[in-house]
């Protein structure tokens, strides 16, 4: 995919570290907006607010769980790919909430830096051409009456 | 003990009183130390787990590190810096303090596992008790995770005592303390100093203990807990280092449903040791 595409990106650990640490390299490596946020309530404040393309959180953290931030983030953006970095430890709990979340993808930590950057470009790929799609279902739609069948069809295979 | 052990060739010899001591003794410190490497093999999952964040972190920096400096000698090349450039220094310096904190909060670890491990010597020595405590909690924090908040209020305390096994008594109140909070809870530590007692107060806002089980807490292989996760020798251990080692006290107060408090007291200047009395 086209690196030098922007998208947004949520970033979501209780670890400054981690955050600072996958900033960087995302940062560095392409030409996205990284939010990162210790706290999911702020994450979830941004994601009300503006439009993301992949969410990317960690499993465990005080204030709530990954999968439920991811949850949070499924209702507020249906569109937005969402990821979920866990520990070992946390691995079979993350399995078993796939389902629930309709997790684009799991990550372990401690992760591995081009295996995230593969995950993540490819959920924003497939954001953005979701919402492209979309937008192409509205263009019809105002110019052929009713496309809501093929809109329906196009949500249930994404989502 | 004495070293001539009974042949067989002689047959069993009859044990004086003194030598059966020894050998209980003996045994009972044998399986103090089985209950503290059983503590540290049950930790041993979330200290890797702890220290698996700030190697995950030091590992991706170096890598960002290495591409911003290849980034950067090329832009050295040209004739002015692009902005950017700057960016990718202050990008890596800030890695660069991330690395030290992870490194920081390795070797903390590493540093508790090994006060852990350490072992006593023959007769109690002066330590800070406030560290040995501090010390436990660092370890037991790792399991609890982001579970359980410790509120810990310690004084300093120095103690003529054995530090390695008051460790493994706090270690073990506080590892019960996080069993008995089911979900999200609160551990509030207590250590202070008063008319010559160092007194420690751990308190859990967990399941507590059902009256019916309080007379049995302390014995030796008494558990609740399913197989697996409890062999019922942590008090039982604790309760012999404090009372036999320390001549100090441990008891507790619980109310089903409101939690539990472990106190653990111990004379400040130290066992009194047979015939220097
Ligand atoms: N803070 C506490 N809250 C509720 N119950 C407790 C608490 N501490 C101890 N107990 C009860 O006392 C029992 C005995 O504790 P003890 O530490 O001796 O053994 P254990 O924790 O069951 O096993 P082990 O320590 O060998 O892993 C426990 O099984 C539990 O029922
Ligand atoms: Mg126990």
């Amino acid at each position: 995919m086209d690196s030098t595409v922007r998208a947004e990106i949520v970033l979501v650990d209780d670890e400054d570290m981690v955050i600072t640490s996958v900033r960087a390299f995302l940062e560095m490596e392409t030409e996205h907006n990284v939010h990162g946020f210790t706290n999911p309530n702020d994450a979830i404040a941004h994601l009300e607010t503006h439009p993301v393309d992949v969410v990317v959180s960690d499993y465990l953290m005080p204030q709530m769980n990954g999968i439920q931030l991811l949850a949070r983030s499924k209702a507020l953006q249906p569109e937005a790919a969402r990821v979920l970095l866990t520990g070992h430890a946390d691995k079979q709990s993350a399995i078993v909430a796939i389902n629930q979340v309709g997790l684009y993808q799991y990550l372990e930590k401690p992760w591995d830096n081009n295996q995230l950057l593969l995950v993540v470009q490819s959920a924003i790929e497939r954001t953005q051409l979701f919402r492209s799609l979309q937008t192409k279902i509205a263009e019809l739609e105002a110019a052929h009456g009713n496309m809501a069948d093929i809109r329906a069809k196009l949500i249930k295979a994404f989502l | 003990m004495s070293s001539d052990c009974p042949s067989t060739a002689s047959g069993p010899r009859v044990r004086t009183a003194e030598e059966l001591r020894a050998e209980v003794a003996n045994l009972e410190g044998r399986l103090a130390e089985a209950d503290k490497m059983a503590l540290l093999g049950r930790l041993i999952a979330s200290v890797v787990h702890e220290i698996n964040t700030p190697i995950g972190s030091v590992f991706s920096n170096n890598q960002v590190a290495a591409k911003g400096l290849e980034t950067l000698s090329r832009m050295l090349e040209e004739p002015a810096p692009p902005p950017k450039a700057q960016q990718i220094v202050k990008t890596l310096r800030s890695l660069s303090d991330v690395d030290r904190m992870a490194c920081e909060r390795i070797s903390a670890l590493i540093r508790s596992v090994r006060n852990f491990s350490r072992g006593d010597g023959e007769r109690p020595a002066k330590a800070a008790l406030q560290d040995v405590l501090a010390n436990s909690i660092k370890l037991a924090e790792t399991s609890f995770r982001n579970r359980i908040a410790i509120e810990a209020q310690l004084g300093p305390a120095e103690c003529e005592c054995y530090p390695s096994a008051m460790g493994q008594v706090f270690l073990n109140i506080l590892v019960n303390a996080g069993q008995a909070i089911e979900n999200d809870g609160r551990i509030q530590v207590k250590l202070a100093v008063e008319d010559g007692w160092a007194h420690a107060a751990i308190t859990d806002n967990g399941q507590g203990i059902r009256p019916e089980n309080c007379g049995c807490i302390f014995k030796e292989g008494f558990t609740t807990k399913p197989m697996g996760e409890g062999t019922g020798l942590g008090l039982s251990i604790a309760r012999r280092i404090v009372e036999e080692k320390h001549q100090g006290r441990i008891w507790f107060e619980s109310t089903v449903g409101v939690g539990t408090t472990f106190h653990v007291s111990v004379p400040v200047a130290g066992p009194v040791v047979k015939g220097e009395a």
